[in-house]
């Protein structure tokens, strides 16, 4: 189903300063991240809050600069191209956020909002063409092309995430980096908005980077995973792979912590898995070392690069599996 | 032990009041956990505040029934009257510990402040029933946390610290309304370890608001399902799970991701839940309800007790036992 490489992310370094009690810190947030994305293909980034995914995402659409590293779109670097042509590529590589609450505009139109992009880069030849489009990319988001002319207050919470997405895919973007665009719903109302976000990966034949807490929903519309952990990649594979045999000790945690709606399945009372060290304080060695049962003299003092596991492409950073 | 009955909370003028929480009855047993769970604007968290006598003000009020603590209604008491009379003995944790505690107050302090009011002990015997307290939820390092301000600890920590304060009353009953919603899974897991836990040591009660049907199975012996303010379904957890019998708990499981993995599409419950106040007649959930019957939209479902312990608000529920 993948075609050729549409995205490669190369070595991306993105740090913040930062000032606590005094002093100044630099917090590494994406500390060497590399991926790529096939045509049509819809790749998981997971991992829980402070792990980076979320700057790596806001990075690539071009939102944060990285310190090094590089980014090309269709093999043209994103990261050094001259206004004119990354204007171009931005209208290719869009952004679903995940509070469609505070990424509308109040007091625009929900038609507006919509045409956006389209009418910053002048696509829209006439005002018909324009209306046109709107109506069309409303009713494929499964809304009501009437709700052109409303506004965000007077639409539910996935109604509005619906028209989040509407405004990614206008004009014909080739890649989707959504962040968390489901979290902020109701489950049954989550599950509408998957299946549209995999109805319109079919018919536009759209790339995704799905960024989630959630491996329950990134298990759902995604065929590779990447998992992170204090801005690195520490596992990547096939998602039925890491679902089913996760390697990398903070995977397994990751996939033993999910809570399964099966009682006879619980896993209270067993687990004491530690929490996750500061980003001020980040560990010399592997950064999950400090809560790892695996962890040996080594992941104290040595960084585990990503190396290949077993067959289908898997890569894991860990000395101990 | 706690009884609820027929909780009405109702917002708007007293001649034209609108239910947001209508006819909501429920029981809680000593060391049980009872899982409150729907999804938003269903009234769970309203139902919580009523119980605990903390909706705000002006605002929502219990316009018809009662919450027993052992015997004595809760709502006929102010506040200040719950701690005096000895009724303090329910507590509530919420979802977001940093906005309930005070970022400026050491948290040994805010622990022996509630020790304080409960126990009329102060000084040095507040603080180290407050160091206790934090060694009970399996704080680590309790002695030297005592000292440290809220930014200083991690999510979780935070949370337990919420409990601690909360185990300072010795509460009978435990309300905790959406307590993992906002921490990591990893983190997550262990509060909800903390919280069964402590459930079976202190054998106390908890009600457990939620909208994770899957936190519900992990922890919950009993689990209540609201949808437009009404229990649609109470059934002890595996049976629930197992033997769902109202269409929209159905429709929650169905849903879930990691209930369909593999799956090419997600089954979807269409519509979306009413605005309380606008059915006027029949069952709430008629609007989105696959399997609904002329009979659905006109005349209000009854509560039948479809097994032992098992209720569903439904006319036509799944699995037959249609009236006799």
């Amino acid at each position: 189903m993948s075609g050729d490489v549409i995205l490669d992310v190369r070595d991306i370094m993105v740090s913040f300063s930062a000032r606590r009690a005094g002093r100044k810190y630099r917090v590494q947030a994406v500390d060497g991240a590399s991926l790529s994305l096939a045509e049509g293909e819809v790749l998981g980034i997971v991992g829980e809050s402070g792990c980076g995914k979320t700057t790596l995402g806001r990075t690539i659409v071009g939102l944060v600069r990285p310190d090094s590293g590089t980014i090309r779109f269709n093999g043209a670097d994103m990261i050094g191209a001259g206004s004119s042509s990354l204007r171009e590529m931005r209208l290719k590589v869009r952004m679903v956020f995940q509070d469609p609450n505070a990424s509308l505009n109040p007091r625009r139109a929900i038609g507006d909002s919509v045409a956006e992009a389209g009418d910053i880069s002048g696509f829209f030849k006439t005002r018909a063409e324009r209306s046109a489009a709107i109506a069309a990319t409303l009713t494929a988001v499964g809304l009501n092309p009437a709700f052109a002319d409303r506004y965000p207050y007077e639409l539910s919470g996935g109604q509005r995430q619906r028209v989040g997405i509407a405004r990614a895919i206008l004009p014909t973007p080739s890649i989707i980096i959504a962040d968390e665009p489901v979290s902020a719903l109701d489950v049954s109302v989550q599950a509408q908005v998957l299946n549209l976000m995999m109805d319109l990966r079919d018919q536009l034949r759209l790339s995704m980077l799905f960024i989630s807490h959630d491996l329950g929903v990134i298990g759902q519309i995604s065929s590779r995973v990447a998992v992170m952990y204090m801005g690195r990649i520490v596992e990547h594979a096939r998602t039925r792979t890491v679902l089913d045999q996760p390697l990398h000790p903070y995977t397994r945690a990751l996939v033993a912590a999910i809570p399964k709606p099966d009682p006879s399945k619980r896993i209270l009372g067993a687990i004491e898995m530690g929490e996750p060290p500061s980003l001020f304080t980040r560990p010399r060695g592997c950064a999950y070392a400090p809560r790892c049962p695996l962890a040996s003299d080594r992941c104290f003092v040595e960084v585990p690069n990503l190396r290949s596991a077993g067959t289908d492409g898997r890569t894991i950073a860990c000395h101990n599996v | 032990m706690l009884s609820v009955r027929d909780l009405t909370v109702s917002v708007g003028p007293a001649t034209a009041p609108v239910d947001i929480v209508a006819g909501v009855s429920f029981g809680l047993a000593k060391g049980e956990i009872l899982g409150l769970v729907g999804e938003s604007g269903c009234g769970k968290s309203m139902t919580s505040l009523a119980v605990m006598g903390l909706l705000p003000q002006p605002g929502p009020r219990v316009r018809v029934g009662e919450v027993l603590l052992e015997g004595c209604d809760v709502t006929q008491l102010q506040p200040w009257q719950r701690v005096e009379a000895g009724h303090g003995r329910m507590a509530m944790i919420f979802q977001e510990p940093m906005t309930s505690l005070n970022p400026v107050r050491r948290i040994g302090d805010q622990i022996a402040e509630a020790v304080r009011v409960h126990e009329g002990i102060s000084g040095a015997a507040a603080l180290s029933r407050a160091c206790e307290l934090l060694e009970l939820v399996r704080m680590p390092d309790p002695r030297m946390q005592l000292s440290a301000y809220p930014h200083q600890l991690s999510g979780g920590q935070r949370q337990r610290v919420m409990i601690a304060i909360a185990l300072a009353c010795r509460p009978q009953v435990l309300v905790a309304d959406e307590p993992t919603t906002a921490l990591d899974v990893t983190i997550q897991v262990q509060i909800l370890g903390l919280l069964r836990e402590l459930c079976n040591r202190l054998d106390m009660a908890i009600l457990f608001i939620t909208h994770d049907m899957g936190v519900v199975a992990q922890l919950a012996d009993r689990v209540a399902v609201m949808y437009a303010g009404r229990i649609v379904e109470t059934a002890a957890v595996d049976e629930l799970f197992g033997k769902p019998r109202h269409h929209y708990t159905r429709g929650l499981m169905d849903c879930m991701p990691s209930r369909n993995s593999g799956a090419r599409r997600l089954p979807t419950i269409s519509g979306q839940p009413p605005v309380p106040g606008t059915v006027a007649a029949g069952c709430v959930f008629a609007l989105r309800c696959a399997a609904v019957r002329d009979v659905c939209r006109v005349a209000t479902p009854p509560r039948m007790e479809v097994s032992r312990g098992h209720e569903v608000l439904c006319a036509f529920p799944l699995g037959g036992g249609e009236l006799p």
